[in-house]
């Protein structure tokens, strides 16, 4: 059974895919109050996954959570540059240098700047 | 339907097992052998329990009627049936726990009086009525239960990676039975000295100052979004000739599981929600209990229905996976027990229903979600539009917020989101992590203030 990793599209990431077919697979979440893309990931792509992070779990909608910000930030570059959300392979074969920047994350991440 | 009004605690009396007046309290510990209390920890140094905590609410009240470190019969009683020596339901293990090497140090026996010392400072005594053995790893499993012995709700074995089991998993294999009396009253640090309302004084802040005839207790171990929030106000709806008065949120403060949010965050996200008028300070009111939260579903939903009848609320909240982390026990095991009972954890009848169980009324709820064709949120039981539901995942948010992403007001209130920011500030970090652990192990929730206790 396949599972799900939602990807958040701020502004930011909203202008990388402007004009790409992407655009066409946004999804409404909250009353348009946010903007997410969805990639499916196959059950044995899951399994590696859930090994290579041990916070990470799938959650009661069966997406894939607690997913380092560093697994989220590559899987958009590849999303981004490949344009298409068939990119999990490519995810994948970077997952050593996901894990050692997971690694930092566990014990500093920057805060956002708000009021 | 008779009105109704506020029940008794749970066993008749509230437990109040604290001496103020420091001249009595330094002559009861003059001569008692001293004892620095130590945290639980994990295989990797990780601090998991203090057993101050637990201290802190048997001697306030907060788990009334226990007052101290259970005795063996206590314990079998607990482990077997979830009752008391005296008969009394009670669902947890509540021990002073030490190493071989510790009690041999302290050459202690029945009768013997103890210090505990903590932060360098005494803290509390100790009678000691017994000293037994325990084997831990046996004390974790009938704690939680397992497959073979409760079929009605668990549904895997529990193991390393469940929270609650390795606090019973890894104590010491001695247990140091009496009863408990704090000497030396503990001073809150900031942020929890404005939610410090233990039960004595909380029922009577809710009869006399609040005046909540009918109040109704929520559950927290995290900052709440909009789902919680539409929780604590649909579960309010219930009381008896109008909706519940009051709703008390009750947060679980102490060691937790990685991921979490940090203790100070929950409590002013949640002072958020009635500061900002989500829900009207008039009828909202945040508390805290220290514990370090064992993710009991069933079992901890017990604990938190004596704690909230001893902090004198009418009614308790009670949803779907309730204080439960991963898939050891069925989604509605609380419900289930609350509604039903559960013959293998001693409950032929809900616990509310059975003698000398509790008193307190279960409010037993479903889910929320967001609902794009209703345009908001919506009760499982009511919206039809389950095709198109969009469910809140507290990991899914936590996901958003450690990417930096502000999670829309629909979903969590700005104000709330700010308090998450303004303590992400102080830890570097939004989440629970073992720094944050090893730091609050360190500094605890409180100071004590100097004491000289006369030698013997």
């Amino acid at each position: 059974m396949p599972h799900y990793i939602g990807v958040i599209l701020d502004e930011n990431r909203l202008a990388q895919i402007k004009g790409t077919p992407l655009e066409e697979k946004i999804q409404d979440l909250f009353g348009g109050q946010l903007k997410m893309l969805v990639v499916e990931v196959p059950e044995d792509k899951t399994e590696q996954i859930l090994k290579a992070f041990d916070r990470a779990r799938i959650d009661s909608r069966g997406f894939i959570e607690d997913l380092p910000v560093a697994f989220k930030r590559a899987l958009f570059e590849e999303i981004a540059k490949a344009k298409s959300l068939d990119v999990i392979d490519k995810v994948l074969e970077r997952l050593p240098e996901i894990q050692e920047a997971a690694k930092k994350e566990s014990e500093y991440i920057p805060p956002p700047e708000i009021e | 339907m008779a009105k109704l009004k506020m029940p008794p605690p749970h066993g008749g009396e509230l437990v109040n097992r604290v001496i103020e007046k420091k001249e009595y309290a330094e002559s009861l510990a003059a001569g008692a052998i001293e004892f620095d209390l130590k945290p639980t920890l994990d295989p990797n140094g990780v601090p998991i329990r203090h057993v101050y905590r637990e201290i802190v609410s048997v001697c306030y009240g907060f788990f009334s009627p226990v007052e101290g470190s259970m005795t063996q019969n206590d314990l079998e009683g607990v482990l077997k049936e979830r009752r008391l020596e005296n008969g009394w339901v009670f669902p947890y293990p509540i021990l002073l726990d030490v190493s071989e090497e510790d009690l041999k140090s302290l050459d202690v026996k029945e009768g013997d009086r103890l210090l505990l010392k903590l932060k360098g400072q005494p803290f509390a005594i100790m009678d000691v009525e017994e000293v037994y053995k325990i084997d831990p790893k046996d004390v974790a499993t009938r704690t939680f239960g397992t497959p073979e012995n409760n079929p009605e709700v668990v549904r895997q074995p529990f193991d390393e990676k469940h929270p609650g089991w390795m606090i019973y998993r890894c104590m010491n294999p001695y247990v140091i039975a009496g009863k408990w009396t704090i000497i030396n009253p503990p001073k809150f640090r900031e942020p929890y000295d404005r939610f410090w309302l233990p039960p004595a004084e909380c029922r009577a802040v809710i009869k006399y100052v609040k005046k909540w005839r009918t109040c109704i207790a929520h559950q927290t171990r995290n900052v709440p979004h909009t789902g919680h929030e539409m929780l604590m106000k649909c579960a309010a709806y219930t009381g008896d000739i109008e909706p519940c008065h009051g709703i008390l949120v009750n947060a679980i403060i102490g060691a937790k599981r990685k991921g979490d949010y940090p203790n100070e965050a929950i409590l002013e996200g949640h002072e958020a929600v009635n500061k900002y008028g989500y829900i009207k300070p008039s009828r909202h009111m945040v508390t805290f209990t220290l514990w370090d939260m064992r993710y009991g579903n069933p079992i901890e939903s017990l604990l938190h229905g004596i704690i909230r009848q001893n902090m004198g609320c009418t009614h308790h909240m009670f949803g779907r996976d309730h204080a439960a982390v991963g898939e050891y026990y069925d989604k509605y095991a609380t419900q289930i027990l609350w509604s039903e009972g559960i013959p293998s954890f001693g409950f032929e009848a809900p616990p509310n229903e059975v003698e000398k169980g509790l008193k307190i009324i279960p409010q037993n709820m479903a889910e929320f979600w967001y609902c794009p064709v209703c345009g908001e949120i919506a009760y499982s039981e009511n919206c039809g539009h389950v095709k198109e539901k969009q469910k809140f995942s507290g990991s899914f948010l936590r996901g958003m917020v450690a990417e930096g992403v502000m999670p829309p007001k629909v979903v969590m209130r700005p104000e709330v989101y700010k308090a998450i920011v303004k303590w992400w500030k102080v830890f570097g970090y939004p989440f629970v992590n073992n720094k944050y652990l090893e730091n609050l192990n360190k500094e605890l929730e409180i100071d004590l203030a100097p004491m000289e206790i006369p030698k013997a």
